[in-house]
């Protein structure tokens, strides 16, 4: 299997706005993702997973190790590492429709096709008959279904998501994780989750990436062997194998912040 | 889930319908009260202008203001007064609008380039054009040109800052979003920063022009340029106060004007369409 | 001495790296104005009538005051110290006319946003007032108060209550009747009511209204001066205007800025921050 984004020996280290003090926030982080893979970033507050989503997405430069997509060495944002972000990010001034279309049209493709492909993500997402809508219309989680279609519709190669669920009841934060998994599997795409809720990154995850508290240190990697297509929580929380997973997550993630507290 | 069907007819509401739908509105809506105090004012008025002394100079009678208003308007000149201040609105802040939008983006988009200008704009801003108004006239003497620009300066600054402020207020994370899609800075700007910067711009445009308004009155009053701003100017100084009261009703009624019916639905409506929460 | 330490120090004086950085950046701008104004004049690019030296500007002030005989004279507003005497005239009715606009207007403010009945006869006429720019009064006013200190007094009044009023009226119609009714199931009485919930409610409208009607009343407050004043700021930069002495104008209106600048930055932005950002109803960027 092909691995579609190689991350090798990445540190990361910025002054702080207010005191000019040195802020460590990744230390010397290696790991790899296989194409097709859904992989979990998971740890405490503050462990830096932004920060490294952000430097794969190329929004934040990177000084120390290689962050490679497709073998290509990343230099700055683009279209092909699509992000989701927490706060959904879609505009405001925009239908539904055309939020989603939107990367498709800075891609040049002509009207007619792009319409097409964006009812196939909006049929995908279930917000069909909302096409019309602008977003302060919508609720929030049917905001981030927005954000999900916009990236899944400009045809990433890889997607990176950042803590998208982490605004949303936790009604619809089931439901939606439950729609990415079905999403995941039926478009079989790469992807990259940052959340620091270990029930989710254990639902959605093939991997599971665990990171240290600051400076953020890869700790552990933990593989949930429970079949994407049986994902549903009801099934899920019922597994032996699933539950041993988490909860060995779990463990490790409290040592951090337990650690943190002193 | 279906949108909502073709809207129903016109609606008949209970038994009984309205023979004066709309004038019962307006008197619910506080109709009434204005009435009252409309009627009630120029009762008041009349009266007072009856008992003074020398009420052609102080006070004269609504009867003598109106009939000074039909004698301005049968000699023409009442409505080149109008166009003449009107036209002068537009031209010095239509350049003013020209200048100070796109001065005000390109200001805005970088941060310390905004971070620079900020206090400077605000400094300019809160030196009113009618101050301006002696040195231009000093440069220019009095003529359609010093009035113009100083329109133009009293415009401008408001907007550029108030440009410069929305552009700088516009989440970075739009930019963030428009950047993974792989935008070029040009379409950031064209999708991104106009739309977003446009309840600024309203903002903006609707001081620069409420400004503007002030400026031109006060321009006109000084540099002798012929408008209703000249007109109440000269009035009072020939004792013709009817003529003062009729040009002050005027400026009101054009100012109610434009700011209702123009300026204001202009910066709802960008607001209240994209549901973005004002300042 | 270490990041860490200095940052510290610089704190406890009220400032940190990035308000340093903001006033330091904010003021080159400033710097590159007046460099070029002094290059103006020594290049002689535009002729000394048009941009006057900026020495000349300065000079100007000790030229206004040469009469002056003393502190004393300074703060009575002796005519002789011309430029301190307009100064504190211009100042002296803002003052005033704030004093006595901006109670009126939050009185009569609460009263007519409370009562619909007088708020609706009220309101359109406070529109029309508004409409008619305090400028487009001074004939009227030159008519019945003649050239001079009463004119500019009435249009600043006029200027400041009717915003002051105005705004109150919203903002006192946006305080939510929920607080009113709980107040009264409190045992509370009018007094209580108006003091305890429409009051502090209508207070940010309050006080964008002070603060808009500073910043309009002081413009028209210039203007008035220059047509029908006879002291003040705005009567000598006309004046001055009239005999082509550029630098005193030029001085005229750069103390203009300063004088708003000041009054904005030492008295508006701290009320507003004193009052309205605490109660959390003001978003700022930070």
């Amino acid at each position: 299997m092909r691995e579609k984004l190689i991350v090798e020996g990445l540190s990361h280290h910025y002054p702080d706005e207010y005191t000019g003090m040195d802020v460590h926030a990744l230390d010397n982080v290696s790991f790899k993702v296989h194409e097709g893979e859904f992989a979990a970033v998971v740890g405490p507050s503050g462990c830096g997973k932004s920060t490294l989503l952000n430097i794969l997405a190329g929004l934040l430069p990177h000084k120390v190790g290689s962050v490679r997509v497709d073998g290509t060495e990343v230099k700055g944002p683009g279209p092909d590492r699509g992000v989701v972000f927490q706060e959904h990010a879609i505009l405001p001034w925009r239908t539904v429709s055309r939020n989603i279309g939107h990367g498709l049209e800075i891609q040049g493709v002509p009207a007619a096709e792009r319409n097409r492909r964006v009812q196939e993500f909006v049929d995908m997402v279930g917000l069909t008959g909302f096409e019309g809508r602008y977003p302060h219309e919508l609720s929030g989680g049917m905001k981030q279904r927005v954000a999900l279609a916009r990236t899944l519709c400009a045809n990433p190669v890889v997607m990176l998501m950042d803590e998208p669920f982490a605004a949303v009841d936790a009604q619809t934060r089931i439901t939606l994780q439950e729609e990415l998994n079905r999403i995941a599997i039926a478009t079989r795409k790469t992807i990259l989750f940052i959340t620091h809720n270990v029930d989710e990154a254990a639902f959605l995850g093939d991997r599971c990436f665990i990171f240290t508290r600051r400076p953020g240190r890869l700790k552990a990697t933990v593989k949930i062997n429970l079949p994407r297509e049986a994902r549903q929580w009801k099934n899920a929380a019922a597994d032996p194998a699933f539950n041993r997973a988490r909860d060995e997550i779990l463990a490790m993630v409290r040592e951090e912040v337990r650690d943190g507290d002193g | 889930m279906a949108t909502a069907s073709a809207p129903a007819a016109s609606s008949r509401q209970g038994p009984r319908t309205l023979r004066f739908p709309r004038l019962h509105r307006f008197l619910h809506k506080g109709g009434l009260e204005l009435a009252c105090v409309l009627l009630g004012g120029l009762a008041l008025w009349a009266l007072v202008s009856h008992v003074i002394p020398r009420p052609d100079r102080y006070l004269p009678s609504p009867g003598t203001v109106v009939y000074s208003s039909f004698d301005m308007l049968w000699k023409g000149l009442l409505p080149e007064f109008i166009w003449n201040t009107i036209w002068r609105l537009l031209i010095g802040s239509g350049l003013g609008i020209l200048v100070g939008i796109p001065f005000g983006i390109l200001l805005g988009l970088n941060r310390m380039v905004s971070d620079m200008f900020y206090p400077i704009l605000n400094f300019f801003q809160s030196i009113a054009g009618i101050a301006l108004l002696p040195v231009v006239m000093i440069w220019w003497g009095s003529s359609e040109q010093t009035v113009i620009f100083v329109i133009l300066y009293t415009c401008l600054f408001p907007i550029a800052f108030n440009v410069l402020v929305g552009v700088r207020s516009i989440p970075r994370i739009y930019v963030n979003a428009l950047r993974t899609l792989g935008a070029s800075r040009l379409r950031i700007v064209r999708d991104v920063i106009l739309p977003g910067a446009l309840p600024s711009i309203a903002t903006g445009l609707r001081l620069g022009i409420g400004f503007a308004w002030r400026a031109v009155i006060a321009g006109e009053m000084l540099a002798g340029q012929q408008g209703l701003g000249w007109m109440i100017f000269t009035a009072q100084q020939v004792d013709l106060t009817a003529q003062v009261i009729l040009g002050m009703a005027m400026i009101g009624l054009l100012w109610i004007v434009l700011d209702r019916y123009l300026l204001r639905p202009l910066e709802v409506d960008t607001i209240q369409r994209w549901g973005l929460v004002q300042r | 001495m270490n990041a860490a330490a200095s940052a510290l120090a610089l704190e406890r004086v009220g400032l940190d790296r990035r308000r340093l950085r903001r006033i330091g950046l904010g003021a080159i701008p400033f710097f590159l104005l007046l460099s070029l104004w002094q290059l103006n004049t020594y290049m002689g690019w535009l002729k000394p009538i048009y941009i006057p030296p900026l020495g000349s500007v300065v000079s100007a002030i000790f030229t206004l005051q040469e009469g002056c005989p003393g502190l004393w004279a300074v703060l009575t507003m002796n005519e002789s110290c011309l430029f301190t005497s307009h100064v504190l005239s211009s100042m002296g009715r803002v003052g005033l006319g704030l004093a006595v606009g901006v109670p009126l207007g939050i009185g009569l403010g609460l009263l007519a946003g409370m009562s619909r009945r007088l708020g609706n006869a009220m309101e359109p006429l406070g529109v029309f007032a508004n409409a008619i720019s305090g400028i487009a009064w001074v004939p009227l006013a030159i008519v019945w108060f003649g050239v001079g200190w009463m004119t500019t007094l009435f249009i600043l009044l006029n200027t400041v209550f009717w915003l002051v009023f105005f705004n109150t009226l919203l903002g006192v119609r946006g305080v939510p009747r929920t607080f009113e009714n709980s107040v009264l199931t409190l045992g509370g009485g009018r007094r209580h009511v108006i003091f305890q919930v429409y009051l502090p409610g209508a207070l940010p409208s309050i006080v964008t209204g002070v603060r808009m009607s500073m910043g309009f009343g002081w413009r028209a407050l210039i203007a008035a001066e220059m047509i029908g004043g006879n002291k003040g700021l705005g009567f000598m930069i006309f004046v001055s205007a009239g005999e082509y002495k550029v630098e005193e104008v030029f001085l005229g209106v750069l103390f203009i800025g300063i004088i708003w600048m000041i009054t904005d930055r030492t008295i508006l932005v701290p009320l507003e921050k004193w009052t309205i950002e605490r109660w959390g109803l003001v978003w700022r960027p930070s």
